[in-house]
């Protein structure tokens, strides 16, 4: 009992300093911008979480539900549990685990997703987002009762009840070149009707003008499915994976449901032949009136109805014969075409998983003019040449607009651009003045955007007010901002239409298995004691320089060559980077590198079998595309971003051919130095990946690492005069990589010039000079040299 | 003063220890182990936990009259296995099973002590009177079966763990049980607070296997039946005769003396026996007297493993029980309570919290591997038992030595004098020529303060 | 952790310089008064970090 005693108080010790981090976290937020909660409805702002305050702790500080929930005699086959704070555990290994899986990644957010057992959490924006691909309350509530081990806890049905019921009950539709609100719900639309804001955007045609609302009878010819036009899409084999196994016992109740529920997709459009009401709204109003549904707490659920679009015309793209979609990436588009129209919302899959073959999909599906927006001119260059290889496209079709190349729009079926040519304001060329009217005026079919998370929500604004387009579909490989905004995607694009798991496509091949390991270095004392002094941003520095670290980074590069690996190191901070390069004699690229040197650089990775190493700093983050690698070394990092942890992840998880044998078959080394403040900010960047099943091994000697001799900064003399190299180093020197969110467009952006940086740091560091000589961008690097001789 | 060092291993954390029967029989005195040899149950568990080697020699002296010269025995064994020979002879020796002697010649000899003998026969081939507890009874009206007494068992001695770890349904423990928890300092009473709380060596009884636990507490509650009046030889030999008794049986509590009936009672609160009622005139035993683990490692009442730990640190328990969750909770923060499922996670926190306790990453592993479902291909994954490893190594990254210094010597001959002394008492610290400067314990401060007044006048220490 | 406590001795941390002797690279000598304060710093220090893998979301 005292003991007990003992353990509440430290947790309650625990709480406060759980707070007291979370104030430290907001200094590392990515892109904080002030909350802006216009445009969201106030259910979606209700958290069931907080209705939890009230349940009683156990003896033990657990929140004790038992007395909520009563045990059903069956409830070894049912697999989950549901939490009346909207926590929702559901076991792996279940034999119903399919049918509950499908099932709450369309209504919940995932949580965790490690090996046995998977939380999620429903949110107000995860049942919008259920209610949007079709499902309607009663069916999820009914579903989830079935699913469930337990009574369902009364809060969390009226809280699915308040969150889905108004949601998806009216939608925006575009149907032959005019605008409707409709409904199934008669009394919806009335009861908006009757708001002065949506009169007003109301449009009467004179001929029904007497008519309040148009009753209709939906006639559609057949359901169609999406990719249907092109036979080239029809999958080889359906993946039996997704049928119930029919060996163990499945309680009825659920399969019939999950069986139904599978089957309503198809099914839809023959509901839809049921009434639905409508009023046609004026296009320029469209913007008005989604903010005043939202208001209203009835948000618009935007479905373009591409068929029967004979306003804007065809474009004539199909997928190659050779295009053959995964089954999760045919589910994913599934949940896009599910009724025959196009929805808009975000499709969530790893780096390396796929996701390029999805939008191009998406966009042979709908076969109207595309826009597609990224984050950077390279990768403009990456979406054009995806077009090609995936689809029927060819060059005529398919234009470029950024600052570096402007091919002619007009008449191009697909427009590639990025996300900072379309919403900048300032001055243009002629020429791009001409493209953005061109394209301001056009009526997009659909919106392909590229790694939403990494767009900040204004930016986003923008572009959607310059852009008019019927349908978008937003692209990331993780849902994960450190600040919150991701909430924002929600009404700005649309719901989250599907998430894959990490782990099984790793299980099933379709990504590299990757071991992780977090490499503890530890600090030469001498490194050490100035750290303790220091307290500017030069910390950073040492521990980044610290001998050890430099040490274990030249032998896992030598241990992997020898192994036969390509391997990436990336250094956020440029000091760094550069003098491990030019140390160790290995390429390296960052901000200031010229165009056609990283072209070489990459050129020689992929292809010279002398080159297995290259150094890049944050810019190959997001600038341009990594050739295939299957090692990376991380030697400093931005802060505890757990986004960039993961796609620098994504690097190496393209999916090795032939390498299965091998328990692992791409590595993920993370650096640390020992007592410093890295290893928190480590520790942090892996939350996102260790839920995803991840698990990094804590390495504290590198075995063979005393034998090889040859690695430098052995003897405490050169680890002396690296010191002084650090110390004599600027400020400036500590600082990260700015990329300059590539305001220009391409990869002219940065506002770090090398040249300047040595007038900045001073006179006072003869040292520092003999490197930033090799900013001057002209210079090759010697091992080109050799190798071009 | 004090001297710290991080290259200071620190002393092995105090693990604890459950004695085998063989040691706890060495520990008595030789007229008590006599006294308990006239009992064929006895000689029958100890002749058991033999080494074979020794229960070979048992039975070649069991009708061997005279001594036997040791020279004789030994040669029974070849000499490659001399250790093994050495380790059964002395085990037979300190056990009291036989005893020396001396054979005309003056040759060393052994023969086996006549009490162990007689009764080691009737145990092994049969004879005598019966040695069992009677098992002559009518029929019990209200038969129990073994569903209800392993039940009760279980109940019975969660109810002592329950009260161990605090938790606050308590109802049902005995005097007699609280008082051996404290003997065994297994809990210890605060100063101010009234009810007592669990010890280092609480937790890590906590998480023994069962039998283990059971074994250790009887083990200490023994150590304490003389101060209550209670026959030592007598309560011994009745567990003996418990541990070779039938699981679902029932034996007549007649002819038992009155002393005995008290120790009867006090097994019975433990839950090592069932009862109807004090003067049912009958008893039980239960499983947990069949099964103590007398060799230190047994075979357990092994439940089916109930836990998950998935790689993010998460810790699924399939139970309800409050027990079961105590423990993990001794490491684990705990989230939700569901009817049959507890959620927790790993924190740095809850396992220092642990560590603090006098757990070690050792036994918080083994828990966790022992009581993991049986379906999981890996029953913890490495890196939650590499991390639980790294928390304890963090703790251990600072380890401090009291000790005096000595240094400024006049000469190396005086420095190398005061070392080796210091060595030779086993309390240096830490020396260097070099500098003369020597470090030691201090324990040995005043001893070697003593030795160099002694040795020098004009030496300086500080 | 030796150049830690070098650290705390040089900047008075703990109010007063606490090593007598700086034996060698893995041993110093201390008073042994301020063990308990070192150690909460210590542990501090390790507090700072380490980040909590797992926090609940």
């Amino acid at each position: 009992m005292g003991n007990n005693k003992r353990s509440k108080k430290d947790y309650s010790d625990k709480k406060t300093k759980r707070k007291k981090k979370e104030i430290e976290d907001e200094t590392y937020v990515d892109d904080p911008e002030p909350l802006d909660e216009d445009g969201v409805p106030v259910a979606a702002k209700k958290n069931v979480e907080k209705d939890d305050a009230a349940v009683p702790e156990d003896e033990f500080g657990a929140k004790d539900y038992r007395t909520q929930m009563i045990l059903k005699p069956d409830h070894k086959s049912r697999p989950l549990w549901v939490a009346p704070n909207g926590h929702i555990f559901l076991e792996s290994f279940s034999p119903v685990y399919r049918h509950a899986h499908d099932f709450l990644i369309a209504i919940a957010e995932p949580v965790c997703r490690p090996e046995h057992i998977h939380e999620y959490k429903l949110t107000a924006y995860s049942l919008y987002a259920a209610v949007s691909v079709g499902l309607e309350t009663h069916d999820i509530v009914e579903y989830l009762k079935r699913l469930s081990k337990t009574s369902v806890p009364d809060g969390i049905v009226e809280f699915i009840n308040l969150c889905t019921l108004s949601y998806g009950k009216v939608k925006l539709v575009l149907k032959h070149n005019r605008y409707f609100i409709e409904s199934p719900f008669a009394e919806v639309l009335q009861k908006l009707l009757k708001d002065p804001v949506i009169q007003d955007c109301r449009l009467r045609r004179d001929t029904e003008d007497t008519q309040v609302l148009i009753n209709q009878a939906d006639k559609k010819l057949k359901a169609p499915q999406f990719g249907a036009p092109s036979s080239s899409t029809t999958q080889p084999a359906a993946p039996t994976t997704d049928q119930p196994d029919l060996e163990v016992v499945v309680p009825e109740d659920i399969s019939d449901f999950y069986n139904k529920m599978d089957k309503q997709d198809e099914k839809e459009d023959e509901d839809n032949i049921m009434k639905t009401v409508s009023f046609e709204v004026n296009q320029e109003k469209i913007e008005v009136i989604q903010k005043r549904c939202i208001e209203m707490e009835y948000p618009l659920l935007a479905e373009y109805d591409f068929r029967n679009d004979t306003h804007n015309p065809d474009i004539n793209i199909d997928l190659k014969p050779s295009a053959v979609l995964r089954p999760y990436q045919e589910k994913s588009l599934r949940k896009m075409f599910g009724n025959g129209r196009a929805r808009s919302g975000v499709i969530v899959l790893p780096c390396g998983a796929g996701k390029s073959l999805v939008g191009v999909t998406a966009c042979c599906t709908v076969r109207k003019r595309a826009l597609v927006l990224c984050n950077s001119g390279v990768s403009v260059e990456q979406w054009k040449h995806q077009f090609k290889l995936w689809s029927t496209a060819d060059d005529s079709m398919i234009c470029r607009f950024t600052s570096e190349a402007k091919d002619k729009p007009m008449g191009c079926g697909i427009l590639v651009t990025t996300y900072s040519m379309i919403s900048h304001s300032q001055k243009r060329s002629w020429e791009a003045d001409q493209t953005m009217q061109w394209l301001k005026d056009q009526e997009w079919g659909i919106m392909l955007l590229d790694e939403v998370h990494t767009i900040p929500a204004k930016m986003f604004r923008r572009v959607l007010t310059i852009v008019q387009s019927h349908c978008k579909l937003g692209l990331t490989a993780t849902l994960l901002r450190e600040d919150d905004k991701i909430a924002d995607l929600n009404f700005l694009i649309g719901p989250k239409l599907f998430e894959a798991n990490w782990l099984e496509l790793q299980k099933r091949g379709f990504i590299a298995r990757v071991q992780c390991a977090e490499v503890w270095c530890p600090m030469s004392p001498e490194f050490y004691r100035e750290y303790l002094v220091c307290k500017t941003a030069k910390r950073l520095l040492l521990y980044v320089m610290n001998p050890n670290k430099y040490r274990a980074t030249q032998y896992l590069i030598a241990y992997h060559e020898r192994r036969g690996d390509k391997t990436i190191v990336f250094s956020d901070n440029v000091f760094a980077l550069k003098h491990y390069a030019v140390k160790m004699n290995k390429p390296y690229i960052y901000g200031p590198t010229s165009q056609s040197e990283r072209i070489q650089i990459l050129q020689n990775f992929k292809l010279n079998p002398k080159v297995n190493t290259i150094f890049v700093s944050k810019v190959a983050d997001t600038s341009f595309d990594l050739p295939e690698a299957n090692v990376l070394i991380q030697i400093s990092s931005h802060g505890g971003s757990r986004r960039q942890e993961a796609q620098r992840l994504g690097r190496i998880l393209r999916a090795k051919k032939g390498a299965i044998a091998e328990e692992y078959n791409a590595f993920f080394y993370t650096l640390v130095s020992q007592d410093t403040m890295e290893m928190s900010y480590s520790r942090k960047r892996q939350r996102f990946l260790i839920n995803q099943g991840y698990s990094y091994k804590v390495i504290t000697k590198l075995a063979g690492m005393d034998e090889e001799k040859s690695l430098h900064y052995g003897t405490r003399d050169e680890q002396g005069q690296l010191l002084q190299q650090v110390l004599a180093a600027s400020e400036t020197d500590a600082d990260e990589e700015r990329v300059a969110g590539e305001l220009g467009g391409g990869g002219g952006g940065f506002r770090r010039v090398g040249g300047a940086m040595s007038s900045l740091s001073g006179a006072d560091d003869a040292v520092y000079h003999e490197y930033s000589h090799r900013s001057s961008s002209n210079v090759k690097h010697p091992l080109f040299k050799k190798f071009r001789a | 003063m004090a001297s710290t060092g991080k290259s200071v291993k620190a002393p092995k954390s105090k693990t604890l220890r459950c004695r085998t029967l063989h040691e706890y029989l060495k520990s008595l005195s030789p007229s008590v182990l006599d006294r308990l040899y006239n009992h064929p149950s006895t000689c029958l568990a100890v002749y058991r936990e033999l080494s074979e080697i020794a229960k070979h020699y048992v039975i070649r002296l069991l009708f061997v009259e005279q001594p036997v010269p040791q020279a004789v025995i030994a040669s029974w064994l070849s000499k490659t296995h001399a250790k093994e020979h050495k380790e059964a002879t002395d085990t037979l020796t300190e056990l009291r099973v036989w005893n020396e002697a001396s054979v005309p010649g003056g040759l060393s000899a052994w023969i086996l002590n006549p009490i162990f003998k007689r009764n080691a026969k009737v145990a092994l081939l049969g004879g005598g009177k019966p040695w069992s507890m009677s098992a002559k009874l009518e029929q019990d009206q209200k038969a129990r079966d073994l569903d209800f007494l392993n039940q009760y068992a279980l109940e019975r001695w969660e109810c002592i763990l329950r009260f161990m770890v605090g938790s606050q349904q308590t109802e049902g423990i005995s005097a007699d049980a609280v008082r051996t928890l404290l003997y065994a300092e297994l809990m210890k009473c605060n100063e101010g607070s009234e009810s007592p709380v669990i010890t280092k060596d609480g937790f890590q009884f906590l998480l023994l296997e069962t039998p283990a636990q059971v074994w250790y507490f009887i083990l200490k509650y023994l150590e304490t039946v003389e101060t209550k009046g209670l026959d030592l030889v007598e309560c011994l030999t009745f567990l003996f005769q418990l541990k070779f008794s039938t699981l679902g049986t029932d034996y007549s509590t007649e002819g038992m003396s009155e002393k005995l009936q008290i120790f009867l009672q006090h097994l019975r609160e433990f839950g090592l026996v069932y009862q109807r009622k004090r003067k049912a005139g009958r008893f039980y035993p239960t499983k947990l007297a069949l099964n103590m683990a007398t060799r230190g490692t047994l075979k357990q009442i092994r439940e089916p493993g109930f836990l998950i730990v998935e790689t993010n640190f998460r810790v699924y328990a399939y139970t309800d029980s409050n027990l079961k969750v105590a423990l993990i909770g001794l490491f684990t923060e705990l989230m939700y309570r569901f009817p049959n499922l507890t959620v927790g996670v790993l924190t740095r926190d809850s396992v220092r919290a642990a560590l603090r306790s006098g757990i070690t990453a050792a036994q918080i592993i083994g828990f966790l591997r022992l009581h993991a479902l049986p379906t999981l291909a890996t029953p913890l994954p490495p890196v939650v038992a590499d991390q639980i490893q790294l928390w304890e190594g963090e703790r251990e990254r600072l380890t401090t030595t009291e000790g005096v210094l000595y240094s400024q010597f006049v000469s190396q001959a005086d420095f190398e004098k005061l070392r080796d002394y210091a060595q030779d008492l086993g309390v240096l610290t830490w020396q260097n020529d070099k500098k003369r400067t020597v470090v030691v314990t201090k324990q040995g401060h005043s001893d070697i303060k003593k030795f160099w007044v002694h040795h020098q006048k004009g030496s300086q220490h500080s | 952790m030796k150049q830690f406590l070098l650290h705390l001795d040089e900047t008075n941390t703990l109010g007063r310089r606490f090593i007598i002797q700086d034996l060698d690279e893995t041993h110093l000598f201390i008073s042994s008064d301020v063990l308990e304060l070192l150690m909460t710093r210590v542990d501090d220090l390790l507090d700072q970090i380490s980040f909590p893998i797992n926090e609940r979301e």
